[in-house]
Order: C-alpha cells, then structure tokens, then sequence
C-alpha cells in the first residue's frame, strides 16, 4: 500500500477508516447476512430452490430482458446524449432535465403509467392489439419497464465522454478522406467505447434490481412474465425467508459476475492500449 | 495548385462573418491569413477545407470549381491547434488513416508511413500514443497525417498556438522546409505577426469578415493601405496631417509627399510613422526639417536589441496624434531605437527631447477624422456622444472634434466658414438637416454624415452617386467605410422610369462597371440592384423597405440640394453619408 501526500482532506487514517466502516455497514453486513441465511439451508434444499423451473424462468426474463433493456439504452442513449451534447435548439434544456425524471419518479407510478399506456384497451395499447402486438402482460412490457427506469444511467454516462468528442476530430476524419460511417465507426465509436461500456454496466444493474415497475406491467405469470425480484418478494409472503436468501444470493452471484466481466473487459482495453504504445 | 476564392460569403444567424472576399493564392504559394480573433479567417480556412459551407459565392482549386464538393473529396490536408489526433491510435495508425480510407496495401503504407516520419523528423514513434507525446510531437504527427494522402494544398488552423515560444520556433522552421521541399500551396490561419512575417509568402489581413489588404510582408509593413493593417501589421503612430500639392504639413515639419497626392487641394490625410521611423535628439536643430515638435520622455523599456519608449508630445506642439499601436494614450509617441543610437544619445526617463520623423506613409484613406458640428456647443457634444459614431471612430482609431457654427443651415449671403472643414462634418437627423448640410457642402466640407441620434451599427450599406464626377471619391468613403462595420455593400443604380420598358442592357452594363471598379481599385465588393424611378424617392422607398439600412451617396452639382433631398434627411431614420467632389474644370464651391 502506497500513501498518496495528503490532500485537502486532512487524515489518511481517520478517512480510510471511514471508508471501511462506511462499506461494511451499508453495503457488506447485509450481504453477509444475505448469504448467512442462504447457508443455513440444507445444500440439496438450497439447489432444489434456486434451480426449480420456476426460478430458472424467472432468471432468464430478469436477466435477459436487463440486458435487451441496457442494450436498448445504450444504443438510443447514444443518440440521446448526442443529440443533447451536439445541437443548440430551444427546449434543449428542458429535455435534459426530463431525462433525469425515471430517477426521481417512484417506480410503481412508472409503472402503473405505462400500463395505463400499453394495456389491451390503454392508448397506445388499443391500437396494437389489432397487429396482434401485446405489450402489457408479456415479456416485452417487462423489458419496456426496465428499459424506462434504466435509461438516465445510459445517458448520463455518454453525456461527458460525448463532450470530449471534439468537433475537430470528425472534421479531421473529414479531410482525410473518411464517410460519414467510417468516421463514426473508426473514430467516435472507439472514443466512446468505455464509457458506452459504463453506460451498459449501469443500466443493467439498475435495471436487474428492479421491481416496483415491472409488477405492474408483467402480469407476473409464472415462468413466463415473473422476475427474479418478484419471486423472492413471493416467497418471503409466505415467510420461506431462507428460500428468498437463496434466489438473493444467486442474483447477487450471477450480478456481480455480470459486473466483474465488464469492468474486466474494460481493464483489458486500456491495458491493450498501453501495450500497444511500448 | 493554385486556390481561387470569388466574392466568399457566410453568415450566421443574418451577420457576415466572411464578407465578400475574393482571393487568388498561386501554385506553391505560402500564404498567411492574418487577424485578429472573430475576423473570420478561420472560417474561411474552413470554407476552402470545405467543412464550412459558404453561403455566396465561388472556391476553385487549380481552375476546378469545388465550391459544392464535399470536405473528403478536395483533396486537402487540415491542421488544427488542437492536433485533433485520434487519441485511441498510434501515431502509426494516425498518418495511415488516410491511406486506410483508401484502402492502400499494408506495405505501400508502411513506406508512405516511413516516409512521412522522415519528413516531420519523428523516425521511430511509430507506436507511441499521442498522450505519450509532447505538444510539439504531436502537431508533428498531425501534420504528417495531413500530409499522407499527397493532398495538394495544406491548410493550417493556429497550428502553433498551444506550443510554447521555443517549440513553436523550430516546428515553424520544420513546416517551412517541408512546406518548400513538396512545393505544396499552404494557407496557414494565425493572430501573430510575427509568424505571419517569418512565414509568408504573402499576408492577406482580415478585419471584422473582410480581406482589408494582401501583399508581400515587407509591402503590407511599408505601404500599408488603411488603418487597421497600419496598425495591426507592427507598431504604428497614427498622425492628422494635412496634405496639399507634393508635400505633408504634420505638425512643424513638411515632409514630401511618397506619392503624388490623388487630390489636389489641401485636404486632411492620416499618416502612419513606424517607431523605428520617429528621430529623438537633444535640441530642435540636431533635427533639421524633420522636426516635428518636442516632447518628454514618459516610460523606457529595455527589449533585448531595442529599445522602446514612450514619449509624450508637448501641448500644442505637433500634429494631433490619433492613436499609437495599442490603441490606449492618444498622447503618447512609440519609439524605437536601437543600440547604436542609444549609444549615440543615451535617455532617462523624464528627459524633454525634440522629436523628428524620417518617413511618413499616407494612407490613402478618404475618411481622416469626424467633427460634429451643430448650431449649438452642447448639441454638437450630444452629437458626438452618438453610440454609432463613437464607434465608428475607435474602429476607424480617429477622433471626433465638436463644432459649434451658430449659422449652420441659416439661409441668405453664403458666408465663408471661419475655419475649412475638415475630416467628414457629422450633423443630426432632424428637420431642417438637408439644409444645414447643403450649407455645409457649399462650404467646402466634402463628406458630411447625418446621423439620427438612435442609429445602430447598419446592416446594409447602400451606395449611390448621382454624378460621374463624385463616382471615384463615392466609392473611396464608401470602401473606408465598409472596412469598419460588418455589413453588406449594395450598389443601387437607378435609370429614370420612362427607361424600365427599353432594353435593360445599358442599365445592367452601368452596374457591373461599377463593380467591376469598386473590387478594381479599393477590394470593395458589392452586390448591385436596379431600381427604376426618380433617384431621391427611389432611395428614400429602398431605406424605408428594411431595417438596419445606411446610404452613401455621391453628389457633385449642388443644385436645389435640399429640396431634392428633404424627404432623404429631414428626420430619416438611416445614417446618411453625403460625398461630395465638384464636377471637374468648374470651380469648387469652397472659397
């Protein structure tokens, strides 16, 4: 461990301290005690909860439609963020301020919001019934719930790197001779990757946790629109609290996998850049 | 290849930041777009890169018309104060960019690469990243990238502006070298004089969107054109001399004239004298004719080879001084001399001293000063405190002189005035303005400006002169004129009614020779307009039809001025500036 000189902010020690006391309390003691209620099941009692076809459906929804979401978000926050980053038009300002609003909003008003908008007989519903397009009640309302909620972490993490996308950098590409595309693909695309990554890394997190709006939206049928969140939500009304323990601790498992791959992949890059470079 | 530019204009949100500019740079020319910041020179680099489009007229490279070809397809190379290097590349992967785009083998590349590195003297950091580089590197490499696709001009954006002084020296060096050794046409953007004169070729100096003047450094340094070159190209002192047949009167000395003079009568010119050019000596006699007057020696700086000084010219004793290069103290003299004249009469601060001049350069300006003039002395005050004319004034770095004539526009004897009028009489906009300036024409004041009290900055400069004989001097002020606002040129040629049903050839032929001359002889652009119908009720309904609107117009007969002319100025909303010059071979109304 290396001491960086002192900054600002007096005590190396005392804020260390805090830090480490600060993490345990909020973040690792309730894990701790997440997985310590897991582990007093039985092995075969814990393998037969986690893995019931129940639990495995709601896995793949829950995870899948996480990543369909920050995949989604990524791609239109791109465009969100550039558009915002780029242009000077009137009402620019109150735009921004509207992408910050799924943050603040409860996510059972969002949810019941888009019900209201996707149900069979809601506003926009109504006329995607006749195409025989459902929305509400099937996997799609799911993933349009975590698609809503997870959006401003998309874009609040292109927003800066965008930023620093100079003007000069295309127009560079420009005289050298580059389309448009190329530019975008050899040029802007490669700048942006980490924090596109960051983008991605964030909106799945938020929206693998989420519950409030989905509930709503799913219809909550088992195997097929039940997610993960909800199942444990299930089985602590029936107080099995050790069988909700055991869906956290493979949520958490499979989360932070997720997670680690990415930043992985992320460490990777940069190292690949610096090995280039000697 | 060589890089035509023809009449280059682009707007933003309605104001011209490039304004008319027409330019030829010759094959292998270096040619350095000079000005200050805002003066539109990198948007005309932009323009010629083709990453800006224009809004008017016409770019060629070597005769091809590429005013609509877009950016890739010019085959320019661009170079940006910033390096705009592609930071997740290597310096490798950075000049191959172009070579990739055009899908050039791997090892045609790699020798291109060699090649580039050899010529911009970074052999070896083929795999460094930029952030592993420094300032000066890094612009190295971007100049390479440039450079890759054998494009056949250069176009450098402030290449140097984020490199320190001594860096900056040897990449200008490095460019300079490259620059001759392909014999690549380069147009390099800067704000430092300096670097334009260790660089160019010629200088093309750009003030408020206009091309002001172009030509040799040394040309552009001695024989400047106008006001903002004198001082923008090097330290100038600005003089109010007064000019008459082959000689200049400023202050106690005459100096002959460098060239004939266009006018004959004795009229107020402004004269540049460079530091260098200022003679300091003990006594009035040491100076001989060259004396201009005497002064004390206010601030002494020591600069390494020269010396600078400011010196502060007594009350009374020389011409009026109107600014120096910094544009600050109107009173004070910049000086400088070098070691051996130091030696030779050495100085301290506070000294009083006569001064001298050894060269004076006329500007050929036809607009030397403004007097505002009014029946009373507060109102002409009140006059010269008008925003638009204040303006006008630190622009054109000149002084508004106030005048009290208590018979201003009083009709009956056509009095002398005590004093010849000199520089252009400004006079309010109100009733009764198209006879005080009818009086002050007859007078002898040649440019008389009418001015209503909330006029702003004009938008549109129309132009109009009713006699061939005021065409030339018409076309002078309204040159000088437009050198100081941002505005439009819009030359109105009005034929009589009865001829709008005859053939319109002889109409239009009138108007491009009159452009024709304009872009000839002052680098004045202007679009033209026919209008048909009676002149004074034609222009009045022309100003009435837009907002932001000021008139320059060109009179030689005096005849019922101010009848013809009432509904013009009696009151008018616009800025009218009145150019006069008597028909020739009668004899002037002045006495």
């Amino acid at each position: 461990m290396s001491f960086r000189k002192p900054s600002v902010l007096p005590g190396f020690g005392l804020t260390l301290g805090f830090t480490t006391f600060f993490l345990s309390a909020i973040v690792l003691l309730p894990l701790a005690a997440l997985v310590l209620a897991a582990g007093s099941m039985h092995w075969s009692e814990f393998v037969a909860v986690v893995s019931s076809a129940r639990a495995l459906g709601s896995y793949r929804l829950s995870f899948g439609a996480s990543a369909l979401a920050a995949s989604i978000n990524v791609v239109f926050g791109f465009i969100l963020a550039w558009t915002l980053v780029r242009y000077e038009f009137p009402g620019r300002k109150l735009i921004d301020a509207l992408i910050d609003l799924p943050f603040a909003l409860p996510t059972a008003v969002s949810g019941i919001a888009l019900t209201t908008v996707f149900a069979q007989h809601g506003w926009i519903g109504r006329y995607l019934e006749p195409l025989g397009v459902r929305i509400a009640y099937t996997w799609l309302g799911v993933t349009l719930a975590l698609t809503l909620i997870s959006m401003p972490f998309a874009v609040r993490a292109l927003q800066p790197a965008l930023l620093e996308v100079q003007r000069d950098l295309e127009d560079a590409a420009e005289t050298l001779g580059a389309t448009r595309f190329y530019t975008f693909r050899r040029v802007i695309l490669p700048t942006v990757l980490p924090a596109l990554l960051t983008g991605f890394t964030l909106a799945f997190a938020r929206a693998v946790g989420e519950y409030g709006s989905v509930i709503f939206i799913a219809g909550n049928l088992p195997m097929k629109t039940e997610i993960t969140p909800l199942l444990i939500v299930i089985h602590l009304e029936q107080f099995d609290y050790r069988g909700a323990a055991a869906l956290g601790v493979v949520m958490l498992l499979m989360s932070f996998a997720v997670l680690l791959t990415i930043n992985l992949l992320q460490a990777w890059g940069r190292r690949r850049h610096v090995r280039a470079a000697h | 290849m060589s890089i035509t530019l023809e009449q280059i204009t682009k707007r933003y949100g309605g104001v011209p930041v490039v304004n008319d500019v027409s330019l030829h740079i010759g094959d292998g020319e270096f040619f350095v777009l000079l000005g200050p910041s805002g003066s539109g020179k990198s948007t005309l680099l932009r323009a010629i890169a083709g990453l800006t489009a224009v809004d008017h007229g016409r770019i060629a490279l070597h005769g091809r018309d590429v005013t609509r070809v877009a950016a890739r397809k010019r085959g320019v190379g661009l170079v940006f104060q910033n390096y705009a290097l592609f930071r997740h590349m290597t310096v490798a992967d950075n000049i191959e960019f172009a070579l990739r785009v055009r899908h050039m083998r791997a090892r045609r590349r790699r020798e291109r690469r060699q090649e580039l590195l050899r010529l911009v003297s970074l052999v070896g950091l083929d795999d460094r990243l930029p952030a592993q580089l420094s300032g000066g590197q890094q612009q190295r490499v971007a100049v390479a990238r440039a450079l890759a696709h054998e494009p056949e001009v250069l176009l450098l954006d402030e290449p140097f502006g984020a490199l320190d002084a001594k860096i900056r020296e040897e990449l200008r060096r490095t460019i300079r070298e490259v620059q001759r050794e392909l014999g690549i046409t380069t147009v390099l953007v800067t704000h430092d004089q300096e670097e334009a004169f260790a660089m160019a070729d010629r200088i093309g100096i750009m003030n408020l969107g206009r091309l002001l003047e172009s030509g040799a450094p040394h040309e552009l340094y001695s024989r400047p054109a106008t006001r903002f070159v004198a001082t923008f190209l090097g330290a100038a002192n600005l003089f109010l001399a007064r000019s008459s047949a082959g000689s200049i009167q400023l202050g106690a000395a005459t100096v002959a004239a460098g060239e004939p003079p266009s006018d004959a009568r004795e009229h107020e010119v402004v004269a540049v004298v460079r530091p260098e050019e200022v003679a300091v000596a003990a006594t009035r006699a040491a100076l001989g004719p060259a004396f201009v007057g005497a002064g004390v020696v206010d601030e002494m700086v020591f600069s390494g080879a020269l010396e600078r000084l400011r010196v502060r010219l007594e009350n009374g004793a020389a011409a009026p001084l109107l600014a120096t290069a910094d544009g600050a103290a109107a009173t004070c003299l910049e000086v400088t001399r070098t070691q051996h004249e130091q030696r030779a009469f050495a100085l301290r601060a506070g000294q009083s001293v006569a001064i001298g001049v050894r060269r004076v350069h006329v500007l050929p300006t036809p607009l030397s000063s403004f007097a505002a003039c009014a029946a009373s002395a507060p109102e002409a005050e009140t006059l010269a405190r008008q925003p638009l004319l204040a303006e006008l004034a630190a622009r054109m770095k000149t002084r508004i002189a106030v005048r009290c004539e208590p018979q201003l526009g009083a009709a009956g004897e056509r009095t002398a005035a005590d004093a010849p009028f000199v520089g252009a009489t400004v006079i309010a906009s109100e009733a009764g303005a198209a006879q005080r300036a009818a009086w002050l024409l007859e007078r002898g004041a040649s440019e008389v400006l009418v001015l209503p009290a909330q006029a702003a900055e004009p938008q549109r400069v129309l132009i109009h002169w009713l006699d061939e004989a005021a065409r030339a001097a018409t076309l002078a002020v309204s040159a000088s004129v437009l050198r100081h606002v941002p505005a439009e040129a819009v030359y109105v040629g009005i034929l009589p009614e009865e001829t709008r049903a005859a053939p319109r050839r002889h109409g239009l032929r009138w108007l491009l020779e009159a452009r024709s001359e304009a872009q000839a002889v002052h680098g004045l652009e202007m679009r033209t307009e026919l209008r048909f119908g009676e002149v004074a009720q034609e222009l009045a309904r022309r100003l009435a039809e837009a907002p932001g609107e000021m008139l320059i117009v060109g009179v030689s007969d005096l005849e019922r001025f101010a009848e013809r002319f009432g509904a013009l100025l009696d009151g008018g909303r616009w800025p009218v500036l009145i150019v006069h010059r008597a028909a020739r071979g009668t004899v002037g109304a002045s006495p």
